[in-house]
């Protein structure tokens, strides 16, 4: 579907993907009714807190942009989670890299109850001209909220208005928290914004720059692990959003190509840069186990002209690696008394999907299903591919709902659970669990997932989960359970489901 | 951007609520802080579906890296309105929740939240929580992020409970409540509760813990049983303390801070003492005793306090509680000098003066701090590059200006906390100036 960047914002990933976030059954029978278009998305009756468009975890990426300022137009708590923003980065060592120069600014507007009735944008408005008063940015991100959507503020209304009256360029965001249900919205919203207003038309190519859009919950190291590898073959990345400045923004269109890290977190803005600027885009596979960062690297040099280069690194690379992946494996071999695979139940975004299941098959684990935050259209070819690699598997689509993990962890009792924050109760187990993803800003090599170091990392990381449980059987002896027992004595995660909507 | 611009006075903005990351959410998330910090209750949230989630790194995991329990973040219930429900209203979205959760999740009381949207929208959520009074404990906080924050929501989750589940009840002598602290607002505040249960159990005094200990529920219905409400801020709680006052005729005191250090805990201690008429010689061999073992420890400490922070120049921006506790410590225990105090929790006006009294009068330093009220993040910055400190106790935010702008030492100790566990860790009570000295000097100690 064609971006149009004239529109105020982007569809909904529910219409322009036919986005779920409800669903229990096959890989290939999701697949299936994906391109059937029979996929239709499910209202719950019990339902928990999840993270909105705003707020899984917008505020916490802008608020990054190293020479921008975030307004977030709204009641005071919807930016509280970033209230985190002169901390976060700011543990990385400048011999890792950080860059010395990093100051990060927002303002919230602060809606209170005169503004539901009398509007705020005059308070916007005001927000606007401090915000470049005080600080000189190269942009200002407006971000609505559930709040301001409801009353109806004209945010275009006061961009247009304001843009002439300061330097910085006004982007406003879109990511009402109401507006859908799905929140990979959020991330379309962005980069629609991004687009619109940020990337400018290139005026001269840059054929080693290479656009990766990374998520906040890959690592410093795996920043450190991709560069390395670029550089090596004589490319280099441009990071956005997080930590990038405004003007690695509008260098986008200037890039060869645009790499995927998580490819369906990434879509509008390549497929837009693509539209928009002629820079081309792949969305699999992404640089996580060997084999993957192989292809990866493999299609990166097809665009930047560096086939031969991207050979000589990968047989370097592979010689050093594969000695310490093959230990690894043979450790994973032997984990279970019973001979058989080890079993590891993970639980990611649409984009760890295409990451995680083959990264497993290369360790030698395998995963009895997939627990995946929202589906949609985006990667039914890559998804396909994954099946052909690991075989079928049972998929759970559901939005971080903690009483469905922590039924389906029971359920499928794996040797290891992989769990985070937005999990619940589901960690408290007697076999292993460990996390999926480090904190923001751990630049530990310990940490590290992406490319050929993260390879070895993750998979030595996941073996230490297997040689001690205290923790977690601990919890679960000496706590009493969130839900009550028949939860857990009936078959289905998706007990509350309801009719269709 | 390491260039910002000088300070302009403050009356010159015309909208004093746009400011850079005021340290506190929303009146929502006071309320759903204050009803997971009640074991036993569960939150149910009739919002946009990020509201839970938000808080969870805006409240608990700002206010020392906390969990936000086991009813908190993605197990809370939650309504997750999307735009169909503001169109066609919440309610049976809200009914079917309610219905659901006393179905599945383990509780005594269920706290219903409403938020910004059902406000907006105007669904009638008293109406619907109604329906379930048979059924379980239920109570209805009506609340909106746009109304307030944190500590709003504090005091609102209060007034739910004091008009939906309290009745008269006979007083109980020598009960008290704690008021006043509020969760993970008050980074500290499970072991400042803690502190203050024992010590005023070594009196004779009994406490109703509403937060913090099993029976959450029981608690909160014996709230009314209470001879003293007692009161740990010089404003946060004092609504709730009033409203009690009107309803049930419990009288209340109003103690500035959690105390920190001997001299405070004794004042408090003699002033509960001497409100619950507590036998003297019992309450003067429990001080006699924890002041004794206070000095007698503080020995263990005095060369590292002489050696790396003598007479310091202090800064201290945190809620009004804290900065009064801290502020008096420091000057009257351990020597230092109050440079400047920045309150960051908005106290209304009313409570102004009162506060500058306590933060000024009654201090062995000469030096006096400079006061000031102050929410946005940046303007405190300013006001902090004006000042030679070699001290700050502070949030997080201050951790890295500390070091890169001041060239002062730094600690966290007020919200928002994102660089140290606080689980049980406090400076409340005798021993807590110790623990307040072994925080700072872990960071400024070294080989003599």
């Amino acid at each position: 579907m064609a971006i149009d960047l004239k529109a105020n914002t982007c569809p909904n990933r529910e219409q322009r993907a036919g986005a779920i976030n409800a669903y229990y059954g096959k890989a290939t029978d999701l697949v299936q009714e994906a391109r059937n278009g029979t996929l239709t998305n499910k209202e719950r009756d019990f339902q928990q807190s999840s993270g909105c468009v705003l707020n899984f975890y917008l505020t916490t990426r802008v608020v990054t942009i190293r020479d921008a300022v975030m307004i977030v137009h709204a009641p005071v708590g919807c930016s509280s989670t970033s209230l985190l923003y002169r901390e976060v980065y700011r543990r990385i060592p400048l011999s890792e890299g950080r860059p010395a120069d990093f100051d990060l600014h927002w303002l919230t507007t602060n809606i209170d109850e005169k503004d539901v009735v009398f509007g705020g944008a005059d308070k916007l408005r005001y927000a606007i001209k401090e915000a470049q008063e005080r600080y000189s940015p190269k942009a200002i991100f407006i971000l609505a909220s559930c709040t301001s959507g409801i009353i109806g503020e004209d945010i275009e209304g006061v961009v247009a208005d304001m843009q002439p009256e300061v330097q910085a360029t006004i982007v406003p965001v879109h990511c009402e928290g109401i507006r859908s249900r799905i929140i990979q919205t959020a991330y379309d919203a962005f980069w629609h914004g991004v687009l619109k207003y940020l990337v400018k038309k290139p005026t001269k190519k840059q054929p080693d720059l290479v656009n990766i859009a990374s998520m906040l919950s890959y690592t410093w190291q795996d920043r450190q692990e991709i560069t390395r590898l670029l550089n090596r073959i004589g490319l280099r990345p441009n990071f956005i959003p997080e930590f990038a400045t405004v003007e690695q923004f509008e260098i986008m269109g200037e890039a060869a190509v645009t790499a995927p890290i998580c490819p369906t977190y990434t879509e509008y803005l390549s497929n837009g840069l693509e539209q928009e600027y002629g820079v081309p885009y792949f969305m699999y596979p992404s640089p996580v186990g060997i084999d993957h960062t192989d292809e990866w690297l493999r299609t990166i040099a097809r665009y930047t002209g560096k086939e031969k280069e991207v050979e000589v690194l990968i047989k370097e690379e592979r010689e050093k690696w594969l000695p310490k992946m093959e230990k690894i494996q043979e450790e994973f071999a032997k984990a279970r008394p019973d001979g058989k695979k080890l079993e590891i139940l993970g639980s990611l975004g649409q984009g760890r999907l295409l990451t995680q299941v083959p990264y497993f098959e290369e360790i030698g684990v395998t995963s009895p299903a997939a627990i995946i935050q929202d589906f949609d259209n985006l990667v039914l070819d890559e998804v396909e591919q994954i099946i052909d690699e690991a075989g079928d598997f049972d998929v759970l689509v559901n939005t971080f709902q903690a009483a469905e993990l922590a039924h389906i962890t029971r359920k499928y009792d794996p040797d290891v659970a992989l769990t985070c924050p937005f999990q619940g109760s589901a960690y408290k187990r007697n076999k292993s669990s460990t996390r999926i993803h480090a904190l923001r800003g751990d630049s530990r090599q310990w940490s590290a997932q992406a490319g050929y170091k993260g390879a070895i990392a993750y998979g030595n990381f996941l073996l230490q989960s297997l040689k001690n449980r205290a923790f977690q059987q601990t919890m679960l002896d000496k706590t009493p359970d969130t839900y009550k027992d028949w939860w857990y004595d009936q078959p289905d995660p998706l007990h509350y489901i309801k009719k269709e909507i | 951007m390491g260039t910002v611009s000088a300070l302009k006075p403050k009356n010159e903005s015309p909208y004093p609520g746009v400011v850079e990351a005021p340290r506190y959410s929303c009146a929502l998330g006071g309320a759903y802080m204050a009803a997971l910090a009640t074991f036993g209750a569960v939150p149910i949230l009739h919002s946009g579906m990020g509201c839970g989630m938000a808080q969870n790194f805006g409240q608990n995991f700002a206010a020392g890296l906390n969990d936000a329990g086991p009813q908190g973040n993605t197990s809370t219930p939650c309504s997750c309105l999307v735009e169909e429900h503001a169109v066609f209203g919440g309610e049976d979205k809200l009914r079917n929740l309610i219905r659901t959760t006393l179905e599945v999740m383990r509780g005594d009381l269920f706290v219903v939240i409403s938020g910004c949207v059902p406000a907006l929208i105007g669904d009638d959520v008293a109406a619907v929580v109604k329906e379930f009074r048979d059924q379980a404990p239920i109570i209805h906080v009506n609340t909106a992020g746009f109304l307030g924050n944190s500590y709003k929501g504090y005091e609102q989750f209060f007034e739910a409970v004091i008009d939906q589940l309290l009745t008269v009840q006979p007083v109980v002598r020598k009960r008290v409540n704690l008021l006043g602290i509020v969760p993970y607002q008050h980074v500290f505040w499970k072991g400042n509760l803690q502190v203050i249960k024992t010590l005023l159990e070594q009196v004779g005094v009994e406490v109703n813990m509403i937060f913090t200990e099993d029976n959450g529920l029981e608690a909160l219905r014996n709230i009314p049983s209470a001879e003293l409400n007692v009161v740990f801020s010089p404003w946060s709680g004092v609504a709730t303390a009033r409203k009690l006052e009107e309803k049930f005729a419990t009288p209340y005191l109003v103690f500035p801070s959690v105390p920190t250090g001997p001299k405070d805990s004794t004042t408090f201690v003699r002033k509960v003492a001497q409100r619950l008429k507590l036998p003297k010689r019992k309450v003067d061999a429990v001080i006699a005793h924890e002041e004794h073992r206070a000095y007698r420890f503080s020995e263990y400490m005095a060369a590292i306090a002489t050696m790396a922070l003598p007479h310091a120049y202090t800064g201290i921006v945190a809620d009004a509680g804290t900065a009064i506790a801290l502020t008096r410590y420091g000057s009257n225990e351990l020597g230092w000098l109050p440079e400047l105090v920045i309150i960051t929790d908005n106290p209304p006006e009313e409570f102004h003066d009162e506060i500058v009294r306590n933060l000024t009068i009654g201090l062995d330093s000469v030096v006096k701090p400079e006061v000031h009220f102050e929410i946005d993040s940046h303007r405190i910055r300013l006001l902090l590059r004006e000042h030679t400190l070699q001290l700050l106790l502070a949030s997080s935010l201050e951790k890295y200006l500390a070091v890169d702008e001041l060239n002062a030492m730094q600690v966290s100790v007020a919200f928002p906390v994102y660089d140290r566990l606080i689980v049980d860790r406090n400076y409340a009570g005798y021993r807590g100036g110790l623990a307040l000295m072994e925080d700072v000097a872990y960071k400024y100690g070294g080989p003599l």
